[in-house]
């Protein structure tokens, strides 16, 4: 009897044994495929970084800076109670080295006197208009401000609140000129920022339809004027740690994609875009909270089922700087936003994935992003319950274990190494001794700790977006910019 | 199963790495401000000279040169970065001073050399020193570059011509629009402009080119040089090209040259039923043209269901001087309260801040 009672408990044993077997095994292939596929990406990166700085002394940027040829770009700003950095941040805009360029700034229904402090500061006079309906809004446009005067390139719109999406919108149908530059209200752009951009526009002007800049960590630099006078890597950990995480990811990762000729996503803190392409994909779409992300997907489906021969490029100079959370609370809803814009994003356009009509974007691209993106923390979190489970049943051989976790972490950390690496090689944009040893401390902490909170962030983020929670776009905690002076307190989001 | 001896060989293997590139960063830094240090020690001497050559009337240069000329191997290398920043940065006697400096030390004859390397980078580098120097005889060389296979060297190339070639570079500069090896049109443009009137005999053969694109490059140059006798024939593409892209290139240089040819074509490019990119332009032009007749036509425009198009004529209204006001006037009170009203009140708002955004912009996707 005891025999026969027992049998059922042995074979559901042997049963989530194999299991277990199975899912720690797949855990470790995929950890393995991840990290290797980074580095993969990394390595693309570094041969296209080597071949920019090889041919940066005729890559023409003084010319470009001069020529009456080169394309006027709109640079479109929207705000949503930005008061305490608003009008420096539009100051260090109308500053920029470019040869022809207007500022759209779209106030989205601030309630902090964002609008008072742009009219105070530039003299702005309301003005009678009529706004183009090239892409539709939600908001409606409430005023329309022009500097008295005339010689500031400025246009300052007023708009009911609808989100960072609708106010880009108002902006793509005020703008004026051919290609539209899309930036966050406390981005801080280089000086050269808009030229470097709108290079490869000049290159090939009649491929490409957006470029995306590289976006760094404001956080501990010298900002003087607008202008990042001083990189710095931050001195708390949590900042050290995303300024590795940056380089990786976005530094080094999309200039992989792009040479690939597939990058997904152009940061909304600072992206180069052809009007006429936003506005036959349709604009940027409000419901989406990865707006920029959802917007180059978009125009990769748009320009495929049109059958054009088109590009969309990354710029592997580092040109614009935005602020990073420096606190738990604050990172944690900005991986969650991010995550919920990632899902989202990718249930939208299910379609595309796999699908060989859309080429490397439906075969290569969204795949990827699919398995090592929006799966990640899934898998993370079940390797943490799963392979100690293994080990507690007997799956997994615990001296393997503490091996295996022991490499897999190193390889991470050759990864993230590899990142600093090439910034040292390429740019060495810190200039300090200190900075160099704050990133290798950021790239040892990433993965102990840092990885496991952002993978149970991205997984509620995920949740969020799977039962369709309202959206909330949370409070930006800014403090605006000394001068000169340090960021002090972050609250960015959008990178 | 992987082996535990695996795993532990791959532990230690990437242990290994680790290490070795803590020291590659850490060396790579050193290395890096040990050589810009020695530069800045090697080219410290010659710094005072070189800035006293930069400085320096025409009779006083002579000698610096020479000192300068002579200096060893080592030394140039440390200093040219320096100059070649500052080629680009000078003009005047400053800048001929610089060039002078390059050919005494044989930079030209390197840089021509340069040109059939095998590297990419370096025939580049070599048409952008070339450009700088505005050494013409290696002009039919740079010609020959506007066809390589690597497009940055192309586009050096067609930026040194601009700089260095005459108008016998002219044909090549159109010929590199198109084919399989292309320049960009943005990058020819530039450099028939920087070529000065003495080539606009040349780029106007391009008006009869059976590429579209030249043909449309062509005439930007010719509008934004301002060669009015070639006014006609750029009416005549504004009224007949088949491409709406050249013809959208022929409205705007037609308000730039500011030429009575202009009006007709224009008015007739600003109909309704054209496409609306055209119209925007030719509404535009007309404004720059400035020419009262078109006062009728462009108010009539004021009311285009196309909201660019009405925009623009009431902009070019504003450039028309108190009869183009008039109009807008006349718009803005109407009482029906239509279209064309609010976009006569908005330009006359424009104005009168002193902020009218007159410059009509539209894509041309050739």
């Amino acid at each position: 009897m005891s025999m026969a009672a027992g049998e059922p408990w042995a074979s559901l044993l042997g049963a989530a044994h194999t299991l277990i077997t199975v899912c720690d095994s797949a855990v470790i292939v995929y950890f393995v495929a991840i990290n290797t596929s980074y580095l993969v990406l990394i390595l693309i990166a570094l041969g296209e970084f080597v071949r920019t700085l090889r041919r940066a002394p005729f890559a023409g940027h003084d010319e470009a800076a001069t020529s009456p040829f080169t394309p006027p770009v709109s640079v479109i700003m929207p705000a949503h109670n930005e008061a305490a950095g608003i009008v420096e941040a539009v100051r260090a805009m109308l500053l920029l080295s470019y040869p022809e360029f207007e500022v759209v700034v779209v106030d989205d229904g601030s309630t902090d006197g964002t609008l008072d402090a742009l009219r105070d500061a530039f003299d702005l006079a309301e003005v009678e208009y009529v706004v183009p309906d090239d892409v539709p809004v939600r908001g409606r446009v409430t005023s329309v401000r022009l500097p008295r005067g005339g010689p500031v390139r400025l246009v300052v719109a007023r708009k009911d609140n609808g989100g960072k999406a609708d106010a880009l919108n108002v902006g793509i149908n005020l703008a004026r000129y051919p290609l539209l530059c899309m930036v966050d209200a406390d981005s801080i752009l280089d000086s050269q920022a808009l030229l470097a951009v709108v290079k490869p526009f000049c290159d090939d002007p009649l491929r490409v339809v957006a470029s995306g800049g590289v976006v760094g960590l404001a956080n501990g630099c010298t900002v003087v004027a607008g202008r990042v006078a001083e990189a710095r890597v931050p001195p708390d950990l949590l900042g050290r740690v995303q300024v590795v995480e940056y380089l990786r990811a976005f530094l080094l990762g999309r200039t992989g994609w792009s040479k690939l000729g597939s990058l997904l996503i152009i940061a909304g803190a600072f992206g180069l875009f052809r009007k006429d392409a936003v506005v036959a994909a349709g604009g940027m779409d409000p419901d989406c909270i990865g707006e920029d992300a959802e917007l180059v997907i978009r125009l990769h489906k748009h320009m495929r089922e049109q059958g054009r021969d088109y590009r969309i490029v990354f710029v592997a100079e580092p040109i614009s700087w935005s602020e990073a959370p420096s606190n738990l609370k604050v990172l944690a809803r900005q991986r969650r936003r991010w995550h919920r814009g990632l899902t989202e994003i990718l249930l939208k356009h299910r379609r595309m994935i796999g699908n060989p009509r859309y080429g490397r974007i439906g075969l290569l691209a969204l795949p990827f992003y699919v398995v090592f993106e929006l799966l990640a923390p899934l898998v993370e979190l079940a390797g943490l319950v799963l392979v100690p489970l293994g080990v507690l049943i007997g799956a997994v051989n615990a001296d393997f274990l503490w091996r295996f976790l022991f490499a897999a972490y190193a390889y991470a950390i050759v990864v993230s190494m590899v990142s600093v690496g090439v910034e040292e090689y390429a740019f060495h944009r810190f200039t300090r001794w200190r900075d160099v040893w704050g990133a290798l401390v950021g790239v040892v902490v990433e993965n102990i700790g840092y990885r496991q909170l952002t993978a149970w962030w991205r997984l509620r983020g995920m949740w969020d977006a799977l039962r369709r929670a309202p959206q909330v776009w949370g409070a930006m905690t800014r403090a605006g910019f000394d001068s000169p002076g340090q960021v002090k307190e972050s609250g960015g989001d959008r990178v | 199963m992987i082996p535990t001896s695996l795993v532990s060989a791959a532990l230690l293997g990437l242990l290994a790495v680790v290490l070795a590139q803590s020291l590659l960063i850490v060396g790579n830094r050193f290395v890096r401000r040990h050589r810009q240090r020695r530069r800045e020690r090697i080219a410290a001497p010659v710094r005072g000279p070189l800035l006293q050559l930069l400085c320096a009337e025409e009779d006083e240069q002579t000698e610096l040169l020479y000192r300068l000329a002579e200096i060893d191997r080592r030394t140039w290398v440390a200093l040219e970065p320096t100059l070649t920043a500052l080629l680009g940065k000078v003009a005047g006697g400053a800048h001929t001073a610089l060039v002078r400096l390059y050919e005494l030390r044989g930079a030209a004859v390197d840089a021509v050399a340069d040109l059939s390397s095998r590297s990419a980078a370096r025939r580049g580098r070599a048409a952008q020193v070339l450009g700088q120097l505005c050494h013409r005889p290696a002009a039919p060389s740079l010609c020959r570059l506007l066809a390589d296979h690597d497009p940055e060297v192309r586009l050096a190339a067609a930026r040194a011509l601009g700089r260095c070639g005459g108008p016998e570079s002219v044909p090549y500069l159109l010929e590199s629009l198109h084919g399989p090896r292309t320049v960009p049109p943005g990058a020819v443009t530039m450099a028939l402009v920087s070529l000065g009137p003495e080539v606009q005999r040349s780029v106007a053969a391009g008006l009869e080119h059976p590429e579209p694109l030249a043909r449309a490059v062509t005439i930007e140059v010719l509008g934004a040089t301002g060669v009015v006798s070639h006014a006609s024939e750029i009416a005549r593409a504004l009224r007949e090209d088949p491409q709406i892209e050249v013809r959208i290139k022929a409205a705007r240089a037609l308000g730039r040259l500011g030429m009575p040819d202009g009006l007709e074509p224009l008015l007739a490019a600003v109909r309704p039923g054209g496409p609306v990119a055209l119209r925007m332009v030719g509404a535009g032009a007309l404004g720059s043209l400035g020419a009262v007749a078109a006062t009728g036509p462009l108010a009539k425009l004021l009311g285009d269901p196309d909201p660019h198009v009405a925009a623009a004529a009431a902009r070019a209204l504003l450039q028309l001087g108190p009869e183009g006001r008039a109009a807008l006037r006349a718009a803005a009170d109407d009482r029906s309260g239509g279209p064309a009203a609010a976009q006569a009140r908005a330009a006359l708002a424009e104005s009168a801040v002193g902020g009218a955004r007159h410059d009509v912009r539209a894509e041309v996707a050739l």
